[in-house]
Protein backbone atom coordinates (compact mmCIF):
# COMPACT_ATOMS: atom_id res chain seq x y z
CA UNK A 1 0.00 0.00 0.00
CA UNK A 2 2.78 2.47 1.45
CA UNK A 3 4.99 1.68 -1.86
CA UNK A 4 1.92 2.21 -4.40
CA UNK A 5 1.52 5.52 -2.60
CA UNK A 6 5.17 6.54 -3.17
CA UNK A 7 4.97 7.27 -6.99
CA UNK A 8 1.71 9.16 -7.08
CA UNK A 9 2.59 11.56 -4.17
CA UNK A 10 5.72 12.00 -6.01
CA UNK A 11 3.77 12.87 -9.28
CA UNK A 12 1.74 15.08 -7.44
CA UNK A 13 4.72 16.81 -5.99
CA UNK A 14 5.91 17.49 -9.62
CA UNK A 15 2.35 19.17 -10.27
CA UNK A 16 2.42 20.84 -7.26
CA UNK A 17 5.92 22.57 -7.69
CA UNK A 18 5.54 25.09 -10.30
CA UNK A 19 2.43 26.65 -9.01
CA UNK A 20 3.83 26.49 -5.68
CA UNK A 21 7.09 28.28 -7.08
CA UNK A 22 4.92 30.76 -8.30
CA UNK A 23 2.93 31.79 -5.52
CA UNK A 24 6.18 31.83 -3.31
CA UNK A 25 8.24 34.84 -5.43
CA UNK A 26 5.29 37.11 -4.35
CA UNK A 27 5.04 35.85 -0.97
CA UNK A 28 6.12 38.15 1.57
CA UNK A 29 9.70 36.55 1.05
CA UNK A 30 12.00 38.76 -0.53
CA UNK A 31 14.55 38.17 2.62
CA UNK A 32 17.30 40.57 1.96
CA UNK A 33 21.46 39.12 2.16
CA UNK A 34 23.55 40.97 5.14
CA UNK A 35 20.59 40.81 7.80
CA UNK A 36 22.49 43.20 10.52
CA UNK A 37 20.68 42.77 13.90
CA UNK A 38 21.18 44.35 17.26
CA UNK A 39 20.19 43.74 20.86
CA UNK A 40 21.46 43.57 24.17
CA UNK A 41 20.72 42.84 27.70
CA UNK A 42 21.94 44.22 30.77
CA UNK A 43 21.26 44.41 34.97
CA UNK A 44 21.99 46.94 37.48
CA UNK A 45 21.89 45.12 41.12
CA UNK A 46 21.79 46.48 44.16
CA UNK A 47 22.65 43.53 47.27
CA UNK A 48 23.07 44.37 51.06
CA UNK A 49 24.69 41.39 52.74
CA UNK A 50 23.57 41.07 56.42
CA UNK A 51 26.64 41.84 58.84
CA UNK A 52 28.83 44.94 59.91
CA UNK A 53 31.33 45.70 56.78
CA UNK A 54 28.94 44.59 54.08
CA UNK A 55 27.13 48.12 53.23
CA UNK A 56 24.81 48.04 50.26
CA UNK A 57 26.60 48.00 46.96
CA UNK A 58 24.83 48.54 43.67
CA UNK A 59 26.29 48.22 40.65
CA UNK A 60 25.66 47.90 36.76
CA UNK A 61 26.15 44.39 37.18
CA UNK A 62 26.17 43.93 33.41
CA UNK A 63 25.62 46.00 29.85
CA UNK A 64 25.87 43.47 26.74
CA UNK A 65 25.63 44.36 23.51
CA UNK A 66 24.52 41.49 21.10
CA UNK A 67 25.30 42.00 17.51
CA UNK A 68 24.66 39.46 14.52
CA UNK A 69 24.81 39.61 10.72
CA UNK A 70 23.13 36.78 8.75
CA UNK A 71 25.81 36.86 5.56
CA UNK A 72 23.22 34.73 3.69
CA UNK A 73 20.42 32.75 4.95
CA UNK A 74 22.08 29.66 5.84
CA UNK A 75 25.54 32.00 7.02
CA UNK A 76 25.33 34.00 10.54
CA UNK A 77 27.61 35.32 12.77
CA UNK A 78 26.45 36.29 16.32
CA UNK A 79 28.17 38.27 18.68
CA UNK A 80 28.39 39.36 21.99
CA UNK A 81 30.58 42.12 24.19
CA UNK A 82 29.97 42.60 27.62
CA UNK A 83 30.84 45.13 30.24
CA UNK A 84 30.83 43.89 34.01
CA UNK A 85 30.50 46.63 36.62
CA UNK A 86 30.44 49.65 34.39
CA UNK A 87 34.04 50.40 33.68
CA UNK A 88 37.39 49.48 33.59
CA UNK A 89 40.57 51.50 34.40
CA UNK A 90 44.08 51.13 33.84
CA UNK A 91 45.51 50.05 36.87
CA UNK A 92 42.63 49.84 38.75
CA UNK A 93 40.60 46.57 39.94
CA UNK A 94 37.43 45.49 39.07
CA UNK A 95 35.29 45.63 35.74
CA UNK A 96 35.50 43.48 32.91
CA UNK A 97 35.28 43.76 29.40
CA UNK A 98 34.80 40.65 27.29
CA UNK A 99 33.70 38.86 24.36
CA UNK A 100 31.37 36.65 25.97
CA UNK A 101 30.12 34.76 22.34
CA UNK A 102 31.54 35.02 18.70
CA UNK A 103 30.60 32.12 16.71
CA UNK A 104 29.74 31.31 13.08
CA UNK A 105 26.95 29.34 11.94
CA UNK A 106 26.29 27.37 8.44
CA UNK A 107 22.71 26.22 8.40
CA UNK A 108 23.12 22.15 6.15
CA UNK A 109 19.86 21.42 7.69
CA UNK A 110 17.33 21.11 10.36
CA UNK A 111 19.21 18.50 12.00
CA UNK A 112 22.74 20.05 11.12
CA UNK A 113 24.62 22.90 11.77
CA UNK A 114 27.91 23.78 11.70
CA UNK A 115 29.06 25.91 14.79
CA UNK A 116 32.75 27.31 15.15
CA UNK A 117 34.12 29.90 17.15
CA UNK A 118 33.59 31.01 20.95
CA UNK A 119 30.93 28.70 22.30
CA UNK A 120 28.68 28.70 25.00
CA UNK A 121 29.07 24.84 27.32
CA UNK A 122 25.43 23.72 26.41
CA UNK A 123 25.48 22.77 30.20
CA UNK A 124 22.34 23.42 32.65
CA UNK A 125 19.77 25.91 32.28
CA UNK A 126 22.02 29.69 33.06
CA UNK A 127 25.07 29.36 30.77
CA UNK A 128 22.97 29.13 27.54
CA UNK A 129 19.72 31.08 28.25
CA UNK A 130 21.19 34.28 30.61
CA UNK A 131 19.76 37.15 29.67
CA UNK A 132 18.08 38.95 33.26
CA UNK A 133 14.10 38.19 32.09
CA UNK A 134 14.74 34.63 31.64
CA UNK A 135 15.54 33.71 35.48
CA UNK A 136 14.33 34.34 39.14
CA UNK A 137 16.39 36.44 41.14
CA UNK A 138 18.38 39.27 41.17
CA UNK A 139 21.66 37.30 40.64
CA UNK A 140 21.87 34.00 38.61
CA UNK A 141 21.92 30.88 41.01
CA UNK A 142 25.10 30.30 42.63
CA UNK A 143 24.91 27.00 41.72
CA UNK A 144 25.70 28.40 38.08
CA UNK A 145 28.55 30.34 39.87
CA UNK A 146 30.32 27.82 41.65
CA UNK A 147 29.58 24.49 39.65
CA UNK A 148 28.88 25.23 36.27
CA UNK A 149 30.73 28.00 35.80
CA UNK A 150 28.86 30.41 33.80
CA UNK A 151 29.07 32.44 31.72
CA UNK A 152 30.98 29.12 30.26
CA UNK A 153 32.55 29.75 26.87
CA UNK A 154 35.39 28.34 25.12
CA UNK A 155 37.28 28.45 21.61
CA UNK A 156 36.20 25.55 18.95
CA UNK A 157 34.13 23.97 16.84
CA UNK A 158 30.93 21.90 16.61
CA UNK A 159 27.19 20.76 15.60
CA UNK A 160 23.83 21.57 16.15
CA UNK A 161 20.54 20.78 15.31
CA UNK A 162 17.34 18.27 15.63
CA UNK A 163 17.77 14.65 16.08
CA UNK A 164 16.57 13.44 12.74
CA UNK A 165 13.60 10.88 13.00
CA UNK A 166 12.62 11.43 16.70
CA UNK A 167 10.24 14.44 16.92
CA UNK A 168 11.15 16.86 20.39
CA UNK A 169 14.80 15.81 20.30
CA UNK A 170 17.67 17.99 20.12
CA UNK A 171 21.52 18.34 20.51
CA UNK A 172 24.58 19.61 20.56
CA UNK A 173 28.06 18.82 20.74
CA UNK A 174 31.22 20.53 20.93
CA UNK A 175 35.34 20.02 20.52
CA UNK A 176 36.69 22.76 22.64
CA UNK A 177 40.11 24.00 24.25
CA UNK A 178 40.66 22.51 27.49
CA UNK A 179 40.24 24.33 30.88
CA UNK A 180 43.46 24.76 33.42
CA UNK A 181 43.94 23.36 36.32
CA UNK A 182 46.29 26.04 37.59
CA UNK A 183 43.25 27.95 38.09
CA UNK A 184 41.03 25.78 40.37
CA UNK A 185 39.92 26.51 43.90
CA UNK A 186 38.20 25.02 46.36
CA UNK A 187 35.33 27.95 47.22
CA UNK A 188 34.75 27.83 43.27
CA UNK A 189 35.94 24.42 41.81
CA UNK A 190 36.97 24.80 38.22
CA UNK A 191 35.60 28.34 37.54
CA UNK A 192 38.72 29.73 37.73
CA UNK A 193 39.99 27.00 35.09
CA UNK A 194 38.15 29.07 32.20
CA UNK A 195 40.08 30.14 29.51
CA UNK A 196 37.34 32.02 27.88
CA UNK A 197 38.93 32.84 24.52
CA UNK A 198 41.87 34.82 25.58
CA UNK A 199 44.70 33.32 23.66
CA UNK A 200 43.86 29.48 25.43
CA UNK A 201 45.79 26.90 25.60
CA UNK A 202 44.47 23.65 23.40
CA UNK A 203 46.84 21.57 24.57
CA UNK A 204 44.04 19.66 26.35
CA UNK A 205 41.06 19.50 24.29
CA UNK A 206 37.47 18.96 25.62
CA UNK A 207 34.42 17.41 24.18
CA UNK A 208 30.84 18.79 25.49
CA UNK A 209 27.24 18.11 24.54
CA UNK A 210 23.51 17.85 25.16
CA UNK A 211 20.99 15.99 24.62
CA UNK A 212 17.58 17.75 25.40
CA UNK A 213 13.47 16.86 24.66
CA UNK A 214 10.93 19.75 24.59
CA UNK A 215 7.11 19.50 24.34
CA UNK A 216 4.69 22.45 25.02
CA UNK A 217 5.67 23.03 28.74
CA UNK A 218 8.74 20.90 29.08
CA UNK A 219 12.29 21.36 28.82
CA UNK A 220 14.93 18.29 29.64
CA UNK A 221 18.01 18.07 29.13
CA UNK A 222 21.42 15.83 29.55
CA UNK A 223 24.51 17.64 29.38
CA UNK A 224 28.46 16.37 29.47
CA UNK A 225 32.16 18.00 29.78
CA UNK A 226 35.10 15.82 29.45
CA UNK A 227 38.23 17.12 28.49
CA UNK A 228 42.20 17.48 30.09
CA UNK A 229 43.23 19.98 32.44
CA UNK A 230 46.81 19.65 32.53
CA UNK A 231 48.27 22.63 30.60
CA UNK A 232 51.71 21.13 29.71
CA UNK A 233 52.37 20.86 33.46
CA UNK A 234 54.06 16.70 33.16
CA UNK A 235 53.69 16.87 37.46
CA UNK A 236 49.68 16.43 37.00
CA UNK A 237 49.61 14.27 33.71
CA UNK A 238 50.68 14.25 29.92
CA UNK A 239 48.35 12.94 27.15
CA UNK A 240 45.42 14.50 25.55
CA UNK A 241 43.19 14.01 28.63
CA UNK A 242 45.96 14.39 31.40
CA UNK A 243 44.18 15.46 34.65
CA UNK A 244 40.70 14.88 33.32
CA UNK A 245 37.52 16.77 34.12
CA UNK A 246 34.37 14.85 34.02
CA UNK A 247 31.23 16.52 34.54
CA UNK A 248 27.82 15.09 33.90
CA UNK A 249 24.48 17.23 34.46
CA UNK A 250 20.54 17.13 33.99
CA UNK A 251 18.41 19.86 33.60
CA UNK A 252 14.24 20.19 33.87
CA UNK A 253 11.97 22.75 33.07
CA UNK A 254 7.98 22.56 33.13
CA UNK A 255 5.46 25.13 32.92
CA UNK A 256 1.89 24.85 33.38
CA UNK A 257 -0.72 27.22 33.89
CA UNK A 258 1.20 30.15 36.14
CA UNK A 259 3.61 27.91 37.88
CA UNK A 260 7.33 26.84 36.29
CA UNK A 261 9.42 24.84 37.90
CA UNK A 262 13.30 24.31 37.09
CA UNK A 263 15.65 21.94 38.78
CA UNK A 264 19.29 21.33 37.71
CA UNK A 265 21.80 18.63 38.78
CA UNK A 266 25.68 18.32 38.21
CA UNK A 267 28.44 16.38 39.25
CA UNK A 268 32.11 16.85 38.70
CA UNK A 269 35.03 14.90 39.25
CA UNK A 270 38.25 15.28 39.17
CA UNK A 271 40.29 12.47 39.08
CA UNK A 272 43.65 14.09 39.95
CA UNK A 273 42.51 16.30 42.78
CA UNK A 274 45.75 15.48 44.60
CA UNK A 275 48.14 15.64 42.61
CA UNK A 276 46.80 19.26 41.21
CA UNK A 277 46.95 20.06 45.16
CA UNK A 278 50.20 19.42 45.02
CA UNK A 279 51.68 21.13 42.21
CA UNK A 280 49.50 24.42 42.65
CA UNK A 281 49.10 24.37 46.86
CA UNK A 282 45.13 24.36 46.47
CA UNK A 283 42.74 22.16 48.04
CA UNK A 284 40.41 21.26 45.24
CA UNK A 285 38.23 19.01 45.76
CA UNK A 286 38.03 15.60 43.98
CA UNK A 287 34.32 15.73 43.22
CA UNK A 288 32.15 18.78 43.16
CA UNK A 289 28.27 18.15 43.57
CA UNK A 290 24.98 19.79 43.73
CA UNK A 291 21.90 21.47 42.17
CA UNK A 292 18.53 23.07 43.01
CA UNK A 293 15.00 23.40 42.80
CA UNK A 294 12.97 26.40 41.89
CA UNK A 295 9.24 27.09 41.73
CA UNK A 296 7.25 29.95 40.70
CA UNK A 297 3.92 31.48 40.28
CA UNK A 298 2.46 34.00 38.35
CA UNK A 299 -0.51 35.47 40.54
CA UNK A 300 -1.41 37.54 37.26
CA UNK A 301 -2.21 34.40 35.55
CA UNK A 302 -4.51 33.75 38.61
CA UNK A 303 -6.01 37.37 39.23
CA UNK A 304 -5.37 38.91 35.77
CA UNK A 305 -5.70 36.23 33.38
CA UNK A 306 -6.20 38.67 29.97
CA UNK A 307 -2.98 40.29 31.39
CA UNK A 308 0.10 40.42 29.37
CA UNK A 309 2.35 41.03 32.53
CA UNK A 310 3.97 38.41 35.00
CA UNK A 311 4.34 38.83 38.56
CA UNK A 312 5.48 35.66 40.38
CA UNK A 313 6.84 34.81 43.61
CA UNK A 314 9.32 32.08 43.60
CA UNK A 315 11.54 30.55 46.11
CA UNK A 316 14.89 28.17 45.62
CA UNK A 317 16.73 26.16 47.34
CA UNK A 318 20.43 25.21 46.41
CA UNK A 319 22.57 22.57 47.63
CA UNK A 320 25.72 21.70 46.66
CA UNK A 321 29.20 21.23 47.70
CA UNK A 322 32.37 21.96 46.02
CA UNK A 323 34.59 19.64 48.49
CA UNK A 324 31.96 16.65 48.07
CA UNK A 325 35.04 14.65 47.47
CA UNK A 326 38.62 15.57 48.30
CA UNK A 327 41.82 13.51 48.00
CA UNK A 328 42.87 11.66 50.96
CA UNK A 329 45.67 14.19 51.90
CA UNK A 330 42.96 17.22 52.92
CA UNK A 331 40.41 17.62 55.42
CA UNK A 332 36.73 18.94 53.46
CA UNK A 333 35.31 22.24 54.79
CA UNK A 334 32.33 21.99 56.14
CA UNK A 335 31.99 26.01 55.04
CA UNK A 336 32.09 24.26 51.40
CA UNK A 337 28.64 22.74 51.92
CA UNK A 338 26.09 25.07 50.75
CA UNK A 339 23.01 25.46 51.56
CA UNK A 340 21.41 28.47 49.64
CA UNK A 341 17.32 29.14 50.19
CA UNK A 342 16.22 32.39 47.94
CA UNK A 343 12.70 33.66 47.90
CA UNK A 344 11.94 37.10 45.79
CA UNK A 345 9.65 38.04 43.28
CA UNK A 346 9.76 39.04 39.79
CA UNK A 347 7.76 41.85 37.80
CA UNK A 348 7.57 41.70 34.24
CA UNK A 349 5.35 45.16 32.56
CA UNK A 350 6.32 43.29 29.10
CA UNK A 351 8.25 40.30 28.08
CA UNK A 352 12.19 41.92 27.87
CA UNK A 353 11.81 43.92 31.12
CA UNK A 354 12.20 42.66 35.10
CA UNK A 355 12.26 44.33 38.09
CA UNK A 356 13.21 41.91 40.97
CA UNK A 357 13.64 41.56 44.88
CA UNK A 358 14.89 38.87 46.71
CA UNK A 359 15.51 37.41 50.33
CA UNK A 360 19.04 34.78 50.60
CA UNK A 361 19.61 32.90 53.13
CA UNK A 362 23.09 31.58 52.58
CA UNK A 363 24.09 28.20 55.17
CA UNK A 364 26.99 25.83 55.17
CA UNK A 365 27.00 22.64 56.60
CA UNK A 366 29.93 24.33 59.24
CA UNK A 367 28.33 25.89 62.19
CA UNK A 368 29.28 29.12 61.71
CA UNK A 369 26.07 30.90 61.70
CA UNK A 370 25.03 32.51 58.37
CA UNK A 371 23.98 35.08 55.86
CA UNK A 372 21.49 36.87 55.07
CA UNK A 373 21.25 39.34 51.74
CA UNK A 374 18.19 41.60 50.54
CA UNK A 375 18.62 42.70 47.14
CA UNK A 376 17.06 44.65 44.13
CA UNK A 377 17.80 44.78 40.65
CA UNK A 378 16.33 45.45 36.92
CA UNK A 379 16.89 43.53 34.25
CA UNK A 380 15.82 43.86 30.33
CA UNK A 381 16.54 42.29 26.75
CA UNK A 382 15.99 42.96 23.20
CA UNK B 1 44.84 36.51 16.15
CA UNK B 2 41.47 34.91 17.87
CA UNK B 3 39.90 36.04 14.21
CA UNK B 4 42.36 34.31 12.36
CA UNK B 5 42.17 31.02 14.31
CA UNK B 6 38.25 31.21 14.20
CA UNK B 7 38.32 31.87 10.34
CA UNK B 8 40.76 28.83 9.65
CA UNK B 9 38.64 26.46 11.29
CA UNK B 10 35.74 27.83 9.70
CA UNK B 11 36.66 27.76 6.33
CA UNK B 12 38.30 24.52 5.50
CA UNK B 13 34.71 23.01 5.74
CA UNK B 14 32.86 25.60 4.41
CA UNK B 15 34.55 25.64 1.33
CA UNK B 16 33.05 22.66 0.33
CA UNK B 17 29.87 23.03 0.84
CA UNK B 18 26.59 24.08 -1.25
CA UNK B 19 25.58 27.51 -2.81
CA UNK B 20 25.83 29.70 0.13
CA UNK B 21 23.73 32.34 -1.64
CA UNK B 22 20.48 29.98 -1.48
CA UNK B 23 17.63 32.47 -0.16
CA UNK B 24 14.26 31.67 -0.24
CA UNK B 25 12.03 28.52 0.65
CA UNK B 26 12.72 25.80 -1.17
CA UNK B 27 9.07 25.46 -3.48
CA UNK B 28 9.45 21.61 -2.85
CA UNK B 29 9.25 22.22 1.05
CA UNK B 30 6.23 23.99 0.64
CA UNK B 31 4.88 21.42 -1.50
CA UNK B 32 5.52 18.92 0.73
CA UNK B 33 4.42 20.40 3.52
CA UNK B 34 0.32 21.00 1.62
CA UNK B 35 0.34 17.57 0.51
CA UNK B 36 0.94 16.68 4.44
CA UNK B 37 -1.48 18.76 5.54
CA UNK B 38 -3.99 18.38 3.28
CA UNK B 39 -3.54 14.49 2.23
CA UNK B 40 -4.43 12.77 -1.25
CA UNK B 41 -3.12 14.64 -4.30
CA UNK B 42 -3.63 18.25 -3.75
CA UNK B 43 -3.72 20.18 -6.71
CA UNK B 44 -2.67 24.19 -6.11
CA UNK B 45 -2.84 27.78 -7.45
CA UNK B 46 -3.20 31.33 -6.38
CA UNK B 47 -5.78 33.58 -6.26
CA UNK B 48 -5.19 37.62 -5.51
CA UNK B 49 -6.64 38.63 -1.76
CA UNK B 50 -6.26 42.60 -2.52
CA UNK B 51 -2.03 42.91 -3.06
CA UNK B 52 -1.34 38.83 -0.94
CA UNK B 53 -1.54 35.66 -2.80
CA UNK B 54 -2.95 33.14 -1.11
CA UNK B 55 -2.25 29.53 -1.90
CA UNK B 56 -5.54 27.84 -2.84
CA UNK B 57 -5.65 24.03 -2.81
CA UNK B 58 -8.08 21.40 -4.55
CA UNK B 59 -8.44 18.34 -3.57
CA UNK B 60 -10.66 16.32 -6.26
CA UNK B 61 -12.92 18.54 -7.93
CA UNK B 62 -13.19 20.57 -4.74
CA UNK B 63 -11.40 23.57 -2.82
CA UNK B 64 -10.07 21.96 0.40
CA UNK B 65 -8.43 25.27 1.60
CA UNK B 66 -6.09 28.02 1.36
CA UNK B 67 -2.83 28.58 2.93
CA UNK B 68 -0.18 31.26 3.19
CA UNK B 69 3.96 31.10 3.25
CA UNK B 70 4.78 34.13 5.74
CA UNK B 71 7.89 35.46 7.95
CA UNK B 72 7.90 36.90 11.50
CA UNK B 73 11.27 37.52 13.24
CA UNK B 74 12.01 35.76 16.59
CA UNK B 75 14.78 37.13 18.09
CA UNK B 76 16.83 38.33 15.24
CA UNK B 77 16.10 36.12 12.36
CA UNK B 78 12.92 35.73 10.46
CA UNK B 79 11.00 32.36 10.73
CA UNK B 80 9.36 31.07 7.64
CA UNK B 81 6.27 29.03 8.41
CA UNK B 82 3.12 28.02 6.51
CA UNK B 83 -0.31 28.79 7.73
CA UNK B 84 -3.37 26.25 6.36
CA UNK B 85 -7.09 26.72 6.78
CA UNK B 86 -9.73 24.34 5.37
CA UNK B 87 -12.80 25.81 3.29
CA UNK B 88 -14.95 26.23 6.23
CA UNK B 89 -11.89 28.53 7.45
CA UNK B 90 -11.14 26.40 10.66
CA UNK B 91 -7.29 26.64 11.20
CA UNK B 92 -5.90 23.26 9.74
CA UNK B 93 -2.45 23.15 10.34
CA UNK B 94 1.01 25.36 10.85
CA UNK B 95 4.49 24.28 9.22
CA UNK B 96 7.70 25.69 10.19
CA UNK B 97 9.62 25.41 6.69
CA UNK B 98 12.52 27.91 8.40
CA UNK B 99 14.17 28.29 11.38
CA UNK B 100 17.53 29.94 11.23
CA UNK B 101 18.01 30.98 14.90
CA UNK B 102 20.55 28.63 17.33
CA UNK B 103 18.15 28.47 19.97
CA UNK B 104 14.10 28.08 19.76
CA UNK B 105 14.06 26.07 17.27
CA UNK B 106 11.24 23.54 19.25
CA UNK B 107 8.09 25.64 17.86
CA UNK B 108 9.16 23.08 14.68
CA UNK B 109 7.97 20.17 16.70
CA UNK B 110 3.99 18.88 15.95
CA UNK B 111 3.69 18.68 19.41
CA UNK B 112 4.05 21.92 19.47
CA UNK B 113 2.57 23.00 16.16
CA UNK B 114 -0.09 20.69 16.96
CA UNK B 115 -1.72 22.89 19.55
CA UNK B 116 -3.28 25.42 16.12
CA UNK B 117 -4.79 22.84 14.66
CA UNK B 118 -9.14 23.05 15.02
CA UNK B 119 -8.64 27.17 16.19
CA UNK B 120 -11.35 29.16 14.67
CA UNK B 121 -10.49 33.02 14.12
CA UNK B 122 -12.30 33.83 17.44
CA UNK B 123 -9.59 31.96 19.71
CA UNK B 124 -7.50 34.33 21.42
CA UNK B 125 -4.05 32.42 19.87
CA UNK B 126 -2.17 33.66 22.73
CA UNK B 127 0.52 31.92 24.82
CA UNK B 128 -0.04 31.27 27.90
CA UNK B 129 -3.78 31.15 27.35
CA UNK B 130 -4.74 28.56 24.48
CA UNK B 131 -0.80 28.00 23.71
CA UNK B 132 1.34 26.35 25.66
CA UNK B 133 5.17 27.74 25.67
CA UNK B 134 7.93 26.09 25.46
CA UNK B 135 10.93 26.84 27.74
CA UNK B 136 13.47 28.18 26.42
CA UNK B 137 11.72 29.03 23.25
CA UNK B 138 9.69 31.54 24.68
CA UNK B 139 10.76 34.44 21.91
CA UNK B 140 9.59 31.92 19.34
CA UNK B 141 6.55 30.55 20.72
CA UNK B 142 5.50 34.06 20.95
CA UNK B 143 6.81 35.10 17.44
CA UNK B 144 4.80 32.41 15.66
CA UNK B 145 1.78 32.57 17.47
CA UNK B 146 1.47 36.39 16.58
CA UNK B 147 2.38 35.51 13.15
CA UNK B 148 -0.20 32.80 12.97
CA UNK B 149 -2.87 34.71 14.58
CA UNK B 150 -2.09 37.45 11.81
CA UNK B 151 -2.23 34.92 8.96
CA UNK B 152 -5.75 33.18 10.63
CA UNK B 153 -6.81 37.30 10.94
CA UNK B 154 -5.98 38.06 7.60
CA UNK B 155 -7.10 34.84 5.82
CA UNK B 156 -10.70 35.20 7.63
CA UNK B 157 -11.10 38.89 7.09
CA UNK B 158 -10.50 37.85 3.26
CA UNK B 159 -13.10 34.77 3.45
CA UNK B 160 -15.52 36.98 4.75
CA UNK B 161 -14.74 39.34 1.90
CA UNK B 162 -15.70 36.88 -0.56
CA UNK B 163 -12.07 36.64 -1.81
CA UNK B 164 -10.95 33.59 -1.09
CA UNK B 165 -13.28 30.75 -3.23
Amino acid sequence: MHQCRRPASLLALSLLLPAVAAAQSIADLPLKENRVTVGGYGEVHYTNASGTGAPGRITVKRFVIYLANAFTDRLTLRSEVEWEDAKVEGGKAGGEISVEQLFLDYRFSDAFTLRTGLLLAPIGIVNETHEPPTFNGVDRPSFDQDVIPTTWRELGIGAAGRLPGVSGFAYRLYLLNGIRAAGFDAEQGIRGGRQEGQDASFTNPSLTGRVEYARPGLKVGAAFWYGGSADQNPAIGTGTFAAPVAMLAADARYEIGGLSLRAVVANVHIADAALINQAYGKQVGSRIAGGYIEGAYDVLHLLAPASPQYLAAFARYERYNTQAGVPAAITADPALARRITTVGLTYKPIGGIAFKADYQLRRSRAALGSVDVVSLGVGYQF
Amino acid sequence: MRLRLIRGLLLLPLLAAAPLGAQEVAPAKVARSIERIFGGHPRVDTVLAGQARVLRIHTGDAVAGFAQVRNVIGKDQPITFLVAIDSTGVLKDVDVLVYREPYGGEVAYEAWRKQFRGKGPDAPLTVGRDIRNISGATISSHAVTQGVRQALADLSAWRAQGLLR
